[in-house]
């Protein structure tokens, strides 16, 4: 017993390695297929994530917004919610921190804050409200969440090309004052220019504090059960509305610090008409980091080396852009089942051990 | 005890595999990079030419993709490298990154099409000043403080517009002769602005030297807004060709395609309804289901390809123009009409030709100022 017990702390990360590695071999056939050195492709899309100083930075730069993504579903799964809706609350609170930062004129000490405050609320708002469809009228998460995405889509349209545009550019609002953005003139020269900012370590953050409310306190056990059976935490004398919007708020919250820190920390202006793909990515983040708030930073500064290597790759080797995007979605593609991954070592573990038992029957047999 | 072996065993098979395909590589580190791709009788120059897209790519049959086949001829007349890169979006981090990887890649020469990489080329070219930049339809701009720089690295194109608009709005006068036109554009910028006082005078310049009787209503020209909603196109050309206009100069992006469609299913009962195009020549999107007439009247064309090409060129003669602003215009070819329009007539054709020499040598001006239409409502 004590045995399994060891193997199923690093069953996890095995099966997360594995969908990685499928994803990869899978990949590799179809470069083959187009005529290059699978090799070759890897390890420029490596070398473009993490070469040189500045690529490395670049690259948790890339990370900071999939980790709340990342983080935002996994806290939604932990409590038997699907938060397929992380974009709109992005985009919602990207807007209200770029309107913020736009329209106060205060000293960065308060601007910041205020930036960062701004959208967390915006994103606790607009996810609380789906979590009280839910508990309200029974809307489930799924379909609200899908709905708000492009209510946010449009409000962010409307709402920039209104009152935010920007001179020249129209498709976009006015580019934020650096006081407001979460980019540091001194992160910036020490990293060598990259894109890196303070968003990272906000990021670590709550992957504390999102780890600590579900290990450790009272709340998160209480969403925890609610996440597991409904009837029986219901039973159990838990209140299972209030969990669900308390719980749907958080994810919001999660959703709107990547909000915050991709439009006033990577960017520093909001783009009309588009919508942040990492809404969507966070969801095979979450999968392929076993949906463990620790897991979630290491699947995301995965996601980041592809994202950051992609370029890379594309320009050292004669490939369509399209091939290196097909191989991404790929990997994502296994990383997102890698359930079901799990579910065939299981299997193989139980072949194993049927056989196992097989042969001692044989030698026992033999020995009698 | 047996699982954990298998465990092991497992992680052991990955890492040899890993370790495997790092020495792999090893063996043979010439091979990295550059796989030119050079037209075998052509002499091979080492340039290597970045085109640096955004959401769109170079399929987008319009602006990138022209852009992208003027790079395609350098490689094939003068045998430089080519290649293109897609950020991941048009955010000007995201274009930073892409024109990093382009320059690490070893490109020398970075090709930026499209005002919204204004400020990620006003960044690049100081971060890297040793690779040239082009940016087209657009100058390094710099939203803090608004204002443009252009680097002694960096050669920034941008198109007398008015003058492909004047030769759009004449020939198509001539053609039709009597009746209304109207215009459907997109988001109020000085680059449309220009098509359109030059559409106007072409017009005008027919209507008084050519006995056409072309009226022009200045609230027959409207800014849908936006270049991606066909519907709001179609919308507003229906309403347009329901009040009597004949033609719309549709320069909209997809907003334009609403008034092709338009355009079509009237022109399919019966109707004389025109449209013209902008950028790369749109004869085939308003070609009816008999697949051999089309509404399209004619095309301002725009080369955005002849003008990378151009640069090229020139820096490979030794003129590399950095630092200058290029503006572009018929006398360069960089704005014309399509060379066949199987809608004009010989006669129509002959005349824009010959008004497309005038404007090139110089002899005919046409104005950069918006004209009023009054007197010929």
């Amino acid at each position: 017993m004590g045995k399994k017990l060891n193997i199923s702390r690093f069953r996890p990360l095995l099966v997360s390695v594995l969908s990685i590695l499928f994803g990869f071999a899978a990949g590799s056939l179809l470069l083959l297929a187009s005529g290059v050195d699978p090799m070759e492709c890897y390890l420029y899309l490596f070398r473009g994530g993490i070469s040189t100083t500045t690529r490395i930075f670049n690259t948790l730069a890339n990370a900071i917004p999939l980790i709340f993504t990342g983080l935002s579903i996994t806290f939604a799964y932990k409590t038997g919610l699907f938060n397929i809706g992380a974009t709109g609350q992005m985009m919602i609170a990207g807007l209200a921190s770029v309107i913020t930062a736009l329209s106060l004129p205060a000293p960065r000490v308060i601007l910041l804050p205020a930036v960062v405050l701004s959208g967390l609320l915006a994103g606790v708002l607009w996810g609380g409200f789906q979590g009280f469809l839910k508990s309200r009228f029974n809307v489930n998460e799924v379909v609200s969440g899908i709905m708000m995405n492009w209510i946010a889509h449009w409000m962010v349209y409307y709402i920039v090309s209104d009152a935010f545009q920007s001179a020249t550019m129209v498709t976009e609002s006015r580019t934020i004052p650096d006081e407001a953005s979460l980019r540091a003139s001194w992160l910036y020269q020490l990293t060598g220019s990259s894109s890196f900012n303070y968003g990272f370590f906000l990021a670590l953050a709550a992957v504390v504090v999102i780890h600590f409310i579900l290990k450790h306190t009272v709340t998160g056990y209480h969403m925890k059960a609610v996440g597991l059976s409904p009837e029986a935490a219901e039973y159990g004398g838990i209140h299972v509305k209030k969990n669900t919007i308390l719980s749907m708020a958080i994810a919001g919250a999660l959703a709107g610090l990547a909000g915050v820190s991709y439009y006033c920390g990577y960017s520093s202006s909001i783009r009309i008409g588009v919508q942040p793909s990492q809404g969507f990515d966070g969801i095979a983040v979450a999968l392929l980091g076993n949906l463990s708030p620790v897991g979630v930073i290491f699947a995301a500064a995965f996601f980041a080396v592809l994202q950051a290597g992609k370029g890379y790759m594309n320009a050292m080797v004669h490939v369509a852009p399209e091939i290196a995007d097909t191989i991404l979605s790929i990997i994502i593609y296994f990383a997102a089942i890698s359930k079901l991954v799990d579910l065939y070592f299981d299997r193989f573990f139980a072949w194993l051990h049927g056989r196992k038992k097989r042969t001692d029957a044989v030698k026992g047999a033999e020995q009698e | 005890m047996k699982m954990k072996k298998w465990v092991s065993l497992l992680l052991t098979g990955c890492m040899l595999a890993v370790c495997l395909a790092g020495c792999a590589k090893e063996e043979q580190p010439g091979n990295s990079g550059s796989q030119g791709e050079n037209n075998g009788d052509t002499p091979a120059v080492s340039l290597k030419v970045g085109l640096c897209c955004g959401t769109s790519s170079i399929d987008d049959k319009s602006f990138i993709q022209s852009a992208w086949e003027g790079l395609q001829k350098a490689q094939a007349d003068m045998g430089v490298e080519i290649g293109y890169l897609q950020s991941s979006d048009d955010s000007t981090t995201a274009t930073l990154e892409a024109v990093a990887d382009l320059v690490d890649a070893g490109y020398q020469m970075i090709v930026m099409p499209g005002f919204s990489f204004q400020q990620a080329a006003y960044d690049a070219q100081s971060l890297y000043p040793e690779v040239m930049f082009v940016t087209i339809d657009t100058a390094p701009w710099n939203s803090g403080d608004d204002t443009y720089t252009i680097a002694e690295n960096t050669v920034a194109i941008d198109y007398d517009a008015e003058q492909g608009g004047f030769l759009a709005g004449f020939g198509s006068a001539l053609e039709v002769k009597e009746g209304e036109f109207g215009g459907l554009f997109g988001v109020e910028t000085d680059h449309t602005k220009l098509f359109i006082t030059g559409f106007k005078q072409g017009v005008i310049y027919a209507n008084e030297n050519y006995n056409t009787n072309i009226r022009l209503n200045a609230d027959n020209f409207v800014w849908s807004g936006t270049y991606s909603d066909a519907a709001l196109g179609q919308q507003i050309a229906a309403q347009m060709y329901e009040n009597g206009t004949n033609l719309i100069y549709a320069a909209a992006g997809s907003t334009s395609l609403g008034a092709f469609n338009e355009a079509k299913s009237r022109a399919e009962n019966g109707e004389k309804v025109w449209v013209v195009g902008c950028d790369s020549d749109q004869y085939a999107d308003g070609l009816l289901s008999d697949g051999k007439s089309s509404v399209t009247m004619t095309t301002t064309m725009k080369q955005v390809g002849n003008s990378a090409y151009y640069v090229i060129e020139e820096y490979l003669k030794g003129q590399y123009p950095g630092g200058q602003y290029l503006v572009l215009n018929v006398s360069t070819g960089a704005l014309s009409c399509p060379e066949v329009n199987p809608n004009f007539s010989s006669e129509t054709q002959a005349l824009v030709d010959e008004m497309t020499e005038k404007i090139a040598s110089g002899d005919y001006v046409v104005s950069k100022e918006m004209v009023d239409v009054s007197a010929w409502n």
